[in-house]
């Protein structure tokens, strides 16, 4: 299984240079895997607990807004949400968790009424429910948690892929790149000794001869 | 002015044969029970509406057939109507919403679709004098609140406020039509669901949080219940608000309404009381063998019967029990 190489001194040298080398990476490397997966832990565990919420808030949402539109004719409920009141404006930044770049997100609720009493509810009060109130205060009020697992979820999937490929490497260098280098290291040694028994045999031979001849 | 109701005799004889074709408690009560969509279609589909139905490849756009068949309902009254203004008054309604639709889809710079095609105005003519800010062609207390739209919304760019000002003179002018052709029935009703109305939104707002600024842009100015009244329930729990209304017409309705609002937190009960109690005063004109009520009384009917149909059909498609749809049906007028 090893390298094929020369079975030379400057070769030994060199591998026993790249297996430290790859020594030092993995160890980093399981470092880094290891730090990866507290952070993912903590963001999983974030992720599943916003998520459970952000669910609950939204089924709730859901079950009032179809009780809204039971009683409201489709052409009255989009005439009343034709037109938001609210504007947002998304700003998506990085940031870094151990140098994987998750998104950030930044929002802006923009008015687009300029009356001192615009609402959250662009609609009057006549053709429409009160179910459609609660269910727009509702979602209105989950959106910066939904934001904020969008954030998460995201981060979570980031991470979870540079887990795998560090897992990848860790792997690699630990079940493969080192025990060739070691293999082949073991190999050069071998020769190079047996090299040298042949030389020493040879020497002691020719010194044998020669005494012989005198 | 008085009229001899007897010109009437056409049309409530053909009401009468029209009202016995509307759907009854039973009748809903299968579709309740139905296993699903397509079953309470299917019972549906027995009755006036089997035409509209059997055309239907998807059930999911139900919303067509209503539509039509309350278009078809206002073509037919118009028809047999000897007076059709007064069935016009009661389109009012539906122009209102399609200018509501207008306004914003102008100043969203985009074009709808959600016209209800019931109105009595034209709506090309509508997409025109929007377009060109020219409102000569309105009813003149629509003009009015148009060119007060346009003018408010370039100030504020509050969507909220082009429901609330129509709104408002969509009342103002019923009241007004009603009164100049001399109809007490009609004025009565607009009078109650004004009253109704105040009282939900004064519900609503107050849950909102909103001042009593605000509130006073909303309430229709003519109720029978004074608004100063109304406004001031602003700052009390709700129950002051049941106590002060203990006197009025309103008092079943509005305790029963409250107390599941404030038990269960929703609205449904109140607003289904709501429709009920219009219900109950336009039943009063079932039994006049002549006269414009009854031609009130089946619109009113057909109305209710298409919301008892949808509220019955969304809730079959998003599988909610039964028990919910049954507490929110409402009363029949047969």
């Amino acid at each position: 299984m090893e390298i094929r190489v020369n079975p030379t001194r400057m070769e030994l040298n060199l591998l026993k240079k790249r297996l430290k080398m790859a020594e030092r990476g993995h160890k980093l490397l399981k470092d880094k895997r290891d730090e990866l997966i507290r952070q993912f832990l903590i963001l999983v565990r974030k992720n599943k607990e916003l998520r459970e919420h952000v669910e609950k808030e939204l089924s709730a949402a859901f079950a009032r807004f179809l009780l809204a539109r039971a009683v409201m004719s489709a052409e009255n409920l989009e005439e009343a949400l034709m037109y938001p009141t609210k504007k947002l404006s998304l700003e998506i930044n990085k940031q870094n968790i151990m140098s994987v770049y998750a998104p950030k997100f930044s929002w802006v609720e923009e008015e687009s009424g300029r009356g001192e009493n615009s609402s959250i509810y662009p609609y009057g009060f006549v053709d429409t429910s009160a179910e459609l109130d609660i269910s727009i205060e509702t979602l209105s009020g989950i959106l910066p948690r939904l934001m904020e697992l969008a954030e998460v979820e995201k981060a979570v999937q980031l991470l979870a892929e540079e887990i795998e490929k560090t897992r990848r490497r860790v792997n690699a260098l630990e079940y493969i790149l080192i025990p060739k280098l070691g293999d082949t290291i073991k190999y050069i040694t071998m020769k190079l000794d047996e090299n040298e028994r042949g030389a020493l045999t040879r020497l002691m031979k020719i010194k044998d001869i020669v005494r012989a001849k005198m | 002015m008085p009229v001899n109701d007897t010109i009437y005799a056409y049309a409530v004889g053909r009401i009468r044969a029209l009202e016995t074709r509307l759907l009854d408690r039973s009748r809903f009560e299968r579709m309740i029970d139905s296993s699903s969509a397509e079953d309470a279609l299917k019972v549906l589909a027995e009755t006036d509406y089997s035409g509209a139905v059997s055309e239907l490849s998807d059930f999911h756009n139900f919303e067509s057939v209503l539509t039509a068949e309350l278009k078809n309902s206002f073509d037919t009254l118009i028809r047999i109507c000897p007076r059709p203004e007064l069935i016009k008054i009661l389109i009012l309604r539906y122009d209102v919403h399609n200018l509501k639709v207008l306004f914003k889809a102008k100043y969203l710079g985009i074009k709808s679709d959600l016209f209800i095609p019931i109105g009595s105005l034209d709506l090309e003519k509508l997409a025109y004098s929007a377009a060109e800010d020219d409102y000569r062609d309105l009813p003149v207390k629509l003009r009015r609140a148009a060119e007060k739209i346009s003018e408010d919304f370039l100030m504020n760019r509050d969507p909220q406020a082009i429901d609330l000002i129509l709104d408002r003179v969509l009342y103002e002018q019923l009241i007004a039509v009603a009164r100049e052709n001399g109809s007490a029935f009609l004025e009565g009703m607009f009078i109650r669901q004004i009253d109704l109305t105040n009282l939900r939104s004064l519900i609503r707002i107050k849950r909102m949080g909103l001042d009593r600024e605000f509130i006073k842009k909303v309430l229709l100015p003519q109720g029978t219940l004074p608004i100063d009244r109304l406004t001031a329930n602003l700052d009390e729990p709700l129950e002051s608000l049941v106590s002060s209304l203990m006197m009025s017409d309103y008092a079943d309705l509005i305790e029963e309404g409250v107390r599941e609002w404030l038990e269960k937190g929703t609205a449904s009960r109140l607003e289904k009381l709501s429709d009920d109690y219009i219900t109950a005063y336009l039943k009063q004109g079932k039994w006049m063998p002549f006269g414009f009520e009854p031609l009130v009384g089946y619109l009113w009917a057909k109305e209710i019967e298409i919301k008892n149909i949808r509220l019955v059909l969304v809730g079959k498609i998003n599988r909610l029990p039964a028990e919910a749809i049954r507490e929110r049906i409402r009363d029949v007028y047969i």
